[in-house]
C-alpha cells in the first residue's frame, strides 16, 4: 500500500506533494458535488467530454512513454464498442448479461491488440510504419463495418447496420442499477480516475521504467537484456484495453456506434488530444483532452461545421510553438524558473 | 553454468559479414578465456564494430559461428546472449538520461535472465564512487561518469563477459587512467573482458593480450608487447594516411 503511494508520487509525471494532491482530491469532491447543481443532461454531458480520457490516457502511455505512435486507437474502440453491443444485444434475457459484455468487448480489443501487435512488434516492423499500419487497421474496420448493412449482416439478433450503425445497445446494467444519467456519470468519473491514478503507479513502477528505457534507446534496453519487443507488445495491449474501456463507456452514453467511430477523422483526434497536452504526461494528457472534446462538442453544436478544422489548426500552433504540449511547456517553464531561483539562492535554503 | 579459471568463455569461429561488395568480417577466430583482458584494435574502418556487434548479436553473421560458455548462440537474439552473460557499453553513451542514476543501475539489475554473481558490480561501483549520485537524472551527470555508469549497468547481473567498445572516449588521461586500473582489477577478479579500442596508448596500458583486425579479418594476435613490435603491424598503423590519400 505504502509502495502504491510513493509509486503515485514518482518522477514521470507532473505533479507531486501535499499541495497537488489536495488540489487533486478538492477537484475530485468538486466533480462528485457535480450532480447537485447539474441536470441529468449536463451531468450526460460532462461525461461525454470524460469518456475518451482512458483512451487518451492509453496512447499517452503507448506513445508518450513508449515511443510508439499508433494513428488507430480508435479500432480498438470501435471494436469494443461493437462487441459490448453484439454481447450485450443478445444476452438481454440474461441477469448478469451487459456485465459480461463489458468483459468480453475489453478481451476483443486485448486480443485484437494482442495479434496485430504480436507481428508488428516481433516482426520488428520500423517505428515509423506502426502508425500506418495501425490507421490502416482502424480504416478496413471502418470500411467493412460499412459494408454489413443489410439483415444477413447479423450477429445472433443483432444487426450490424451498415453505415448507419448498431442502434439500440442496451446500458450496462448491474443488479437493479442501470447506468444511465447520473449513474452513468459517476461510473465515468469513476472510471477516468482509476484509468489515471493506476497508470500514475504503472509509469513509476519497473515496468514503466522499462517502457521509457526503450522509448530513449531501444537498442541499449535489449542490450540490457530485456525483450523489447514484448515490452512494447504490453504497452500496445494495455493502450488498446483502454482505448476499449473508452469505446464501451462511449456506447452507454449514446447506445450507439457507426463505422465512422473508426473513420479518419476520429482517428486523428486522439494523437491531436495526446500531443496538445503533452504527451508524455499523463496528467497533461487529461486535461486536454477534457477541455478539448469540451469545444469540440461546443463548436459543433452551434452549428460550426469546422470544428475538426480548429482542433486541427491547434494541433499545428501546438507543433509549433509548444512541440512538447501546452501543459507540460507551462510546467516545465514554471519548474525551469523555480529551478534558477533555486540556484541564484544557492547554499541558503535547503531544497 | 559455471567456468573455471582459463575456461574459453567467447568463442567466434570463422565469423565472416559483407555489406554489399565490402567484406567487413572476414573468416575471423577468436577465443576469449575467463580472466583475460583482450583488446581488438586495428585502423579506422578494420572491422572492429562490426566485430563487436557480430558477437553480440545486433547483426548476424552470412557464416560462422559464435560460442558463449560453449553453447552455440549464433542464432540467438542480442537479448538472450545478454541474459546468458554478456555484458557490453557502446562507443556513445547511451544510459537512459530521463532515468535516474539508481534507476538506470535497477533497471540493469531487473532484466530477466540467470543473474550471476554481483561481485564485480560491486567493486566498480565503489572504486568509480557512483554511490553519491544515485538520485541524480544520469543526464546531469558528467561525461565520465556516465561512461563508468554504463559500464556499472552491463557489469550489474554479473556477466561472465564483458565486451566495452572504446569506453575511455572523451575521458581525461587522468580519468582515462583511474578506467584502466579498475577494468584490470576487475580481469584479476576472474572477468573475461574483451576492450574494442584505437587509443593505443590506453591498449598498452591495460592488455596483456591484443587482436589486430585489418580489413575485416585477423591480423595479428598474441601478447602486446611482440605485437606492437612487428613491422608490419606498425605499418597498417602508419599506413592509413597512404591508402586514404
Amino acid at each position: 500500500m505504502m509502495r502504491a503511494l510513493r509509486l503515485l508520487n514518482g518522477p514521470h509525471d507532473l505533479g507531486h506533494g501535499a499541495i497537488f494532491w489536495s488540489g487533486m482530491a478538492v477537484l475530485a469532491a468538486a466533480f462528485l458535488a457535480y450532480p447537485a447543481i447539474a441536470s441529468a443532461f449536463t451531468a450526460t454531458n460532462t461525461a461525454y467530454y470524460l469518456l475518451n480520457i482512458p483512451m487518451a490516457l492509453g496512447l499517452s502511455l503507448l506513445w508518450g512513454y513508449g515511443g510508439v505512435l499508433s494513428f488507430g486507437q480508435v479500432a480498438f474502440f470501435g471494436i469494443a464498442g461493437y462487441a459490448y453491443g453484439i454481447v450485450a444485444g443478445n444476452l438481454q434475457d440474461v441477469a448478469w448479461g451487459t456485465p459480461i459484455a463489458v468483459v468480453a468487448a475489453l478481451v476483443a480489443a486485448g486480443i485484437t491488440a494482442a495479434v496485430f501487435g504480436y507481428f508488428v512488434f516481433f516482426g520488428r516492423v520500423a517505428a515509423w510504419i506502426v502508425p500506418i499500419l495501425t490507421l490502416v487497421l482502424a480504416l478496413l474496420l471502418s470500411t467493412f463495418l460499412g459494408l454489413t448493412a443489410g439483415y444477413e449482416w447479423a450477429v445472433g439478433q443483432v444487426q450490424l447496420g451498415g453505415y448507419n450503425g448498431m442502434t439500440g445497445i442496451p446500458a450496462l446494467q448491474v443488479g437493479g442499477l442501470t447506468f444511465q444519467d447520473y449513474p452513468f456519470y459517476y461510473l465515468v468519473v469513476g472510471v477516468t480516475a482509476v484509468a489515471y491514478l493506476a497508470l500514475r503507479v504503472w509509469v513509476n513502477a519497473h515496468r514503466g521504467q522499462v517502457l521509457l528505457a526503450v522509448r530513449e534507446d531501444a537498442l541499449r534496453t535489449e542490450l540490457l537484456g530485456y525483450d523489447v519487443r514484448l515490452e512494447q507488445l504490453r504497452a500496445f495491449v494495455i493502450a488498446a484495453v483502454l482505448a476499449g474501456v473508452s469505446g464501451v463507456l462511449y456506447v452507454q452514453w449514446g447506445n450507439y456506434i457507426t463505422p465512422s467511430s473508426m473513420g479518419l477523422q476520429q482517428a486523428a483526434l486522439p494523437v491531436i488530444w495526446v500531443a496538445v497536452g503533452g504527451r508524455d504526461s499523463l496528467l497533461a494528457v487529461v486535461i486536454s483532452t477534457f477541455l478539448l472534446n469540451q469545444l469540440s462538442y461546443a463548436l459543433s453544436s452551434a452549428g460550426n461545421q469546422s470544428a475538426l478544422v480548429i482542433i486541427g489548426a491547434l494541433l499545428v500552433a501546438v507543433m509549433m510553438f509548444a512541440p512538447d504540449g501546452i501543459v507540460v511547456g507551462i510546467a516545465r517553464a514554471r519548474w525551469w524558473r523555480r529551478r534558477a531561483r533555486a540556484r541564484a539562492a544557492e547554499g541558503a535554503h535547503g531544497d | 553454468m559455471a567456468t573455471e579459471p582459463g575456461d574459453v568463455v567467447l568463442r567466434a569461429e570463422r565469423l565472416s559479414k559483407r555489406f554489399g561488395g565490402v567484406v567487413a568480417a572476414d573468416r575471423i577466430d577468436f577465443a576469449l578465456r575467463r580472466g583475460e583482458m583482450r583488446c581488438v584494435i586495428g585502423p579506422n574502418g578494420a572491422g572492429k564494430s562490426t566485430f563487436f556487434s557480430l558477437l553480440c548479436g545486433i547483426q548476424r553473421p552470412d557464416s560462422g559461428r559464435v560460442f558463449l560458455k560453449g553453447r552455440d548462440v549464433t542464432s540467438l537474439p542480442a537479448f538472450r546472449r545478454v541474459r546468458m552473460g554478456l555484458g557490453l557499453t557502446f562507443q556513445t553513451n547511451r544510459a537512459f538520461h530521463a532515468l535516474t542514476v539508481a534507476e538506470n543501475l535497477e533497471t540493469a539489475r531487473r532484466a530477466g535472465g540467470t543473474g550471476g554473481d554481483d561481485v564485480h558490480f560491486r567493486a566498480a561501483h565503489e572504486a568509480f564512487g557512483l554511490g553519491p549520485a544515485a538520485g541524480l537524472a544520469a543526464r546531469e551527470l558528467p561525461h565520465h561518469q556516465l561512461q563508468w555508469l554504463e559500464i556499472c549497468m552491463a557489469l550489474r547481473r554479473g556477466p561472465d563477459v564483458l565486451l566495452l567498445d572504446e569506453p575511455t572516449a572523451g575521458m581525461s588521461p587522468g580519468e582515462t587512467m583511474f578506467t584502466a586500473e579498475v577494468l584490470q582489477a576487475l580481469a584479476k577478479d576472474g572477468l573475461a573482458v574483451v576492450v574494442v579500442e584505437h587509443d593505443v596508448a590506453f591498449v598498452r596500458r591495460i592488455a596483456e593480450s591484443v587482436t589486430v583486425l585489418h580489413q575485416g579479418a585477423v591480423f595479428a594476435e598474441g601478447p602486446i608487447e611482440v605485437v606492437t613490435q612487428r613491422e608490419d603491424v606498425r605499418r597498417i598503423y602508419l599506413g592509413r594516411g597512404r591508402e586514404a590519400a
